[in-house]
């Protein structure tokens, strides 16, 4: 090792091998426990964001449940088994690099994409019918909706408390495009079973001249809203690493296709991989957080 | 030495160049996946924010000179103080030892020849100037009121400053650190040379892991903390914000879950550097390496337990007060540990007063004083009278600049030879290093008396009969600045007119001593194998001590 220690021509032995390493495990298992760490650190991130839902969740869990049946159980479901596929074909291009068979990888590839992007284009479906809905906690950016005397919807009248479910839905005037909630049953519902939070108690209601505690709807469409700004952000966050994960992935198909990856070195499609994996784990737990808990209230009805 | 002259002349006459010569151009810097070079790098930028906020320090003391609210008004005061300790914190505190010495160090101390992941090391440096160019961006756009802690609903309803710029700057910088710390895990991991154990390590490595394990576990959280109040900003959306159903307490709680380990992460590595300079300075073994070295853990593990004490009086349940407090007390425990370790090895040291060895002895008494005065904030009955008076502000004030800083400086002066090639000034250094010291104690002392009489921080005025007290304090920060300022300039000085160091100039066994200084790109000409203890003094680790003495006989003759 004589010119070791100048140019790098002469430390590369082995392709892939970056010069501050020795040899390739020393390299391989730097970059697992990298990306080892970096998952960690992801989890903390998520965490945080988990902590806040669990406290919101805990103080007003009507809210919650209420938002919670706004969200299409269905769409969440289907893109659960969606990223459950990707998770298979990715772990499948992972076997096809150790097999060495490059047709088989670049396939796996394209279908990882494939059910990442269905993922993605089924959130935007889900994101479009908030905007229709006025759910977008953003004042301003969902959807603005003239507001037509003519059209004006009946149900408008009647205590909150009293929505049909089973009536059609009605397009409510939203001229500035706010947010909009008008359902408060779930309240009600709670209040007679006896089962409102502390938090509720005071969150939910106004004193009226009587000094009655009375539902004050405003004041329960702040709590959904809280519901609504966590399920957009973390949603979103996840999201956003699914857009990276998607950009990984063409990279690996890039890398796939020209045949980098042997028996020998797979290390980035296995990182890559785990890096996927992790982004479908943090699905797993946003799926029933969001859309499942508090569903067994609609049957209450 | 290029490739060609290497095949034509062989390895061993050809001239040495190392890491500073190796490349000269702007390109060479800025895509450079040298360590060595990036930590030269945040050094140049984290000093650049150390000297604005110490503009900002110096506009708090001279404000406080008189009782009345008359050098700056209330409203920019608000902003003086937040945006001192923003910079402070985020800017300099925590990238100063790890970023600049942990850089530099790490890789050589463990005989490795870059940090396991070199781009990610570069892309850290970029996220960290992003960072903090979003950030002075929005400092010049008007700046921030809130307080560094960004509480809401001061945050959310009552400020009208660039809470959510700064908000932003702060998530970026975040992940700078996150990135830096991942780098030091995975290199302690797997980086090391053969024969180097978990158990040679030097010290200054065990703090550097300890430390990473709190930025890698800490800062998301207060990543994501800082980017859900920066949309709450933009988007009125009660989070955080009482008025609009949000939960302010669960802002506190996020925050300091990071914060105060975070505390940590700017006192640790001040640690491991104060553990290298007692041991080289008394040419004696650490005493209790083992202690030490876990103490680092515990601290990074209980560190994480006792966020709550920052919550005494806002609105915690006070059971939750009590175990925080109790917590807090332990943190004590692999602190006082330290301390008597440092201590164990002077004892029958051969001790030499050299200028890092000033600001290590430093280091002790003031974290000492810091250390204690934290133990009457942690418990409860106490801090009622306590909390939100300059008797915080003196006590966080000793642990980060009479603990953290000082050992920077220390750290700074004791491997300057192994960074930059060049001796300093010994007589400046030691008078800068008696200034800052004394300069230092004259600034917060005061403040611990100033807080019991119930002075409350963050004021622009306060009682007349506080002024003499405030007067004190406001000289002592003249002196510390004076201090502060000397080692900028003879350290630049010496880069051309100071004495060429040599490859060891401190006789000590340590890796980083075993190359060049300053050392070449690849660290080590030939894969160094240890087969000595940490701080072995003697012949046993292959120093050469009668040369050295030889040596000295001849400068002194």
């Amino acid at each position: 090792m004589s010119t070791h220690e100048t140019s790098d021509k002469f430390v590369y032995h082995e392709p892939g091998l970056q010069h501050q390493f020795e040899d390739m495990g020393q390299q391989e298992e730097s970059v697992s426990i990298g990306m080892w760490m970096f998952l960690v650190q992801e989890i903390l991130f998520f965490g945080g964001l988990f902590t806040a839902y669990l406290v919101f969740r805990s103080k007003y869990p009507m809210a919650f449940a209420a938002g919670s049946n706004h969200l299409d159980a269905f769409w969440g479901g289907l893109n659960t088994l969606v990223l459950i596929v990707s998770s298979l074909t990715m772990a499948l291009t992972v076997y096809y690099a150790q097999k060495n068979n490059r047709s088989m990888q670049v396939i796996m590839i394209v279908l990882t994409m494939f059910f990442g992007a269905a993922f993605l284009g089924v959130k935007a479906i889900e994101y479009t019918d908030k905007y229709n809905h006025g759910l977008i906690p953003v004042a301003g950016l969902n959807k603005k909706i003239k507001d037509d005397k003519t059209a004006h919807s009946t149900g408008h009248e009647k205590p909150c408390w009293e929505v049909d479910h089973n009536a059609p839905a009605v397009e409510h005037p939203n001229p500035r495009g706010e947010f909009q909630w008008t359902d408060c049953s779930l309240v009600k519902l709670a209040q007679d079973k006896n089962y409102l939070t502390e938090s509720e108690k005071t969150g939910y209601f106004v004193k009226d001249e009587t000094g009655a505690a009375k539902i004050d709807p405003d004041k329960f469409r702040d709590k959904v809203r809280i519901f609504f700004f966590l399920y957009f952000v973390m949603t979103g966050l996840h999201a956003l690493h699914m857009v990276v994960g998607l950009g990984l992935m063409l990279w690996l198909l890039w890398t796939a296709f020209r045949g980098h990856y042997t028996s020998e070195y797979y290390m980035p499609v296995e990182m890559s991989g785990l890096y996927w994996h992790f982004v479908d784990i943090v699905w797993i737990f946003l799926f029933p957080l969001l859309y499942l808990l508090g569903r067994h209230f609609l049957a209450a009805h | 030495m290029n490739a060609q002259t290497a095949i034509t002349e062989g390895h061993v006459d050809a001239p040495k160049g190392n890491y500073l010569t190796n490349g000269s151009t702007l390109a060479s810097w800025l895509l450079t996946k040298d360590h060595k070079r990036i930590a030269i790098m945040y050094l140049i930028s984290v000093s650049a924010f150390f000297m604005m906020g110490g503009l900002y320090a110096a506009t708090i003391r001279l404000e406080l000179l008189t009782p009345a609210s008359d050098m700056v008004e209330t409203a920019t005061y608000n902003k003086v103080f937040t945006q001192h300790g923003i910079l402070m914190i985020f800017f300099f505190l925590i990238p100063s030892i790890p970023a600049i010495l942990g850089n530099f160090l790490l890789p050589l101390m463990i005989g490795a020849k870059d940090l396991a992941l070199p781009r990610i090391n570069l892309i850290s440096l970029y996220i960290y100037w992003l960072g903090g160019g979003l950030t002075l961006f929005a400092l010049m756009q008007g700046g921030v009121d809130t307080g560094w802690t960004f509480y809401t609903p001061y945050s959310t309803t009552f400020s009208n400053s660039f809470v959510m710029f700064v908000g932003l700057g702060i998530f970026i910088n975040g992940f700078s650190s996150i990135l830096t710390g991942l780098n030091f895990i995975v290199t302690i991991h797997t980086m090391r040379a053969p024969g180097m154990t978990w158990f040679r390590m030097p010290l200054f490595v065990w703090a550097h892991y300890a430390t990473s394990l709190v930025m890698i576990l800490g800062t998301p959280v207060v990543a994501i903390t800082v980017l859900l109040l920066a949309i709450e900003r933009a988007t009125h959306v009660g989070i955080f914000d009482p008025s609009i159903g949000g939960d302010p307490i669960l802002f506190q709680h996020m925050f300091w879950f990071y914060s105060h380990p975070a505390v940590y992460i700017m006192i640790l590595p001040g640690m491991g550097v104060i553990s290298e300079l007692i041991s080289n300075f008394s040419r004696k073994k650490i005493f209790g390496y083992e202690f030490i070295a876990f103490s680092s853990i515990a601290i990074a593990v209980f560190g994480f337990l006792v966020w709550g004490h920052h919550m005494f009086v806002s609105g915690q349940s006070i059971y939750a007060g009590m175990v925080f407090s109790f917590l807090t007390m332990v943190v004590a425990v692999p602190s006082a540990i330290k301390m008597f370790n440092w201590t164990a090895t002077l004892y029958k040291g051969s001790i030499s007063f050299d200028t890092p060895m000033l600001y290590a002895i430093g280091f002790m008494g003031l974290f000492l004083i810091g250390g204690l005065t934290g133990l009457f904030l942690g418990s409860m009955g106490l801090t009622v009278h306590l909390t939100d008076t300059y008797f915080v502000v003196a006590h966080f004030h000793y642990v980060m600049v009479g603990g953290q800083v000082i050992a920077y400086l220390g750290g700074i002066h004791y491997w300057w030879p192994k960074m930059t090639g060049r001796m300093y000034s010994e007589f400046w250094g030691k008078i800068s290093a008696m200034l800052v010291f004394v300069g230092f104690n004259l600034t917060f002392f005061p403040q611990f008396i100033l807080g019991y009489q119930g002075m409350p921080r963050r004021y622009a005025a306060y009682p007349e009969e506080l002024q003499v007290l405030n007067i004190f304090s406001t000289a002592g920060a003249s002196v510390l600045g004076i201090g502060l300022i000397m080692p900028a300039i003879y350290l630049t000085h010496s880069l051309i007119f100071g004495k060429k160091a040599e490859d060891n100039p401190w006789m000590h066994p340590g890796l980083e001593w075993r190359t060049t200084s300053p050392p070449p790109t690849e660290n080590f000409d030939v894969m160094p194998v240890v087969t000595w203890e940490a701080y072995e003094f003697g012949e046993e680790s292959g120093l050469d001590l009668e040369g050295a003495k030889r040596r000295d006989a001849a400068t002194i003759a």
